[in-house]
């Protein structure tokens, strides 16, 4: 091995990976997008004193969070296909099976976390804007949900946190996330060396989504 | 101008039944109202009713000549519009026992954010409302601050002022200082006593009866769901008729000798 082989091998490794976090973190920024709001309806129809909207919501949750991630990733790409009868059947692209997988999986999460935050603010603030005459929607948006946000940061952190690492699971669908550029070219060389550099690579990221909310829970710590 | 009509009202709810039993009383401009009685005797349930927190099961609320809720003779109650409901609601203040004020929401911003968002007031005259207020109840400095770093007493201040900002035909208090440290309730009853002063229409549900001989023009006092008398404070507190009222009042100065 010569004295310059060294660097340009880990150049084209880190070149490699960094294709690879390119695809996860599109992953991970299309999944928050979509599931964040996802997750808010998700949470106002499961409180639904309408039993015929609450019910198919809770099943909704059973399923999402009762059954493997990787599993909903499969069934997403495949259903269409063969569940549906001839002349309907359509395929999605991987990725885009991946994102509403992911999305919809993460909504049902997300969605507990913000009905535990909605249910733990005291009804005397509902009441207090009632009387001083807010609609339901400025109650809703001006008083409830920004103390909500206040409460939620810590456990929607967690999940944030779970995602950045869960992104790895799309590769069952073929897709050239971090992990499986990391475990293919981990196999050509033979060596773990890119496995231990897609770690770093998800460490970073995670660090990044700490300090983040770290920021974030600073910033409304100006009420109690 | 009689600002507010109850008549026949009656509340239950599953499970406890009826908290309050055919009830009705006026209120005119300029009068204050003190409700007393035992605790569970359906006073904190009766003034819900009136700010529409609570849906009545029977009888008639009027609010200014308008109709809020009426029963028809076939036992139907029927409430008014929503947009009808919507105005008669800004015509009802409460303060609640436990202050309720928005945590996330500076002094000021409690003050005016239904101000502004409510009755359509612009952020500068809404402001310069609020600042009038908070000096009336004499927490001027008190503005920037947050909830959290607020009193007791000053927190209920605040609130007092809130509720004034929407400039109500009259102000419902819920046991006012029940919340408060004793040596806080002073300031508050200050507050109400002022607001007194000015003929502002008040209905107040306390245990405070040197507060209510004091300052109520009328007081009510009500057991086991029931208004059992009213008449002015001279008469309930000086020479109540009815046995019930006596043996509160008896049962309440035997456990507050040494107020």
């Amino acid at each position: 091995m010569s004295i310059f082989q060294m660097p340009t091998n880990a150049i084209k490794l880190m070149t490699l990976l960094f294709n690879g976090v390119l695809v996860s973190l599109q992953i991970f920024f299309l999944t928050l997008l979509f599931s964040l709001p996802l997750g808010l309806l998700t949470a106002l129809g499961r409180m639904s004193s309408h039993k015929w909207i609450s019910y198919p919501i809770r099943l909704y949750i059973l399923i999402m969070r009762g059954t493997p991630l990787l599993l909903q990733l499969i069934f997403f790409y495949f259903a269409p296909f063969y569940m549906l009868p001839p002349g309907f059947r359509f395929s999605l692209p991987r990725f885009t099976a991946a994102i509403i997988a992911f999305s919809l999986n993460y909504a049902a999460y997300f969605a507990e976390i913000y009905r535990g935050g909605i249910e733990s603010i005291p009804v005397g603030q509902y009441e207090a804007a009632a009387v001083l005459g807010f609609t339901r929607t400025q109650t809703f948006f001006k008083i409830i949900l920004p103390q909500v946000v206040k409460r939620i940061l810590p456990p929607i952190s967690n999940e944030v946190i779970t995602l950045v690492k869960d992104t790895a699971l799309v590769q069952i669908l073929g897709i050239s996330e971090l992990f499986r550029v990391a475990k293919n070219e981990s196999s050509r060389i033979f060596s773990t060396t890119p496995l231990f550099a897609a770690g770093m690579f998800y460490l970073f990221l995670n660090w990044i989504v700490t300090k983040v909310f770290e920021k974030a829970e600073k910033k409304l710590s100006y009420y109690r | 101008m009689q600002i507010l009509k109850v008549e026949n009202l009656y509340k239950s709810f599953a499970g406890s039944g009826e908290v309050v039993t055919d009830v009705s009383f006026e209120i005119n401009e300029g009068e204050v109202i003190a409700v007393i009685g035992p605790s569970g005797s359906g006073k904190s349930t009766l003034l819900r009713c009136l700010t529409l927190l609570e849906r009545i099961n029977h009888g008639t609320i009027k609010v200014a000549g308008e109709t809020m809720v009426e029963t028809t003779p076939q036992g139907r109650v029927v409430y008014a519009s929503e947009e009808q409901l919507r105005k008669i609601r800004l015509r009802l203040g409460m303060v609640f026992q436990n202050f309720n004020l928005f945590p996330h929401f500076s002094v000021m911003r409690n003050i005016t954010e239904a101000p502004i968002y409510v009755r359509g007031l612009s952020p500068a005259e809404a402001r310069e409302e609020a600042e009038k207020l908070l000096a009336k109840i004499g927490l001027t400095d008190k503005a920037d601050a947050y909830p959290y770093q607020l009193s007791g007493g000053q927190s209920q201040r605040v609130a007092i002022a809130r509720a004034l900002a929407m400039k109500p035909d009259i102000l419902f208090f819920d046991e006012p200082t029940s919340a408060l440290d004793p040596e806080l309730t002073g300031e508050v009853l200050k507050v109400i006593r002022q607001l007194a002063a000015e003929r502002m229409t008040m209905l107040v549900v306390t245990h405070e009866m040197a507060f209510a001989r004091d300052v109520a023009d009328r007081v009510i006092f009500m057991d086991k769901g029931q208004v059992v008398e009213e008449g002015t404070a001279e008469q309930i507190f000086g020479g109540p008729e009815n046995e019930r009222t006596r043996n509160f009042l008896r049962n309440f100065n035997a456990n507050h000798k040494l107020d």
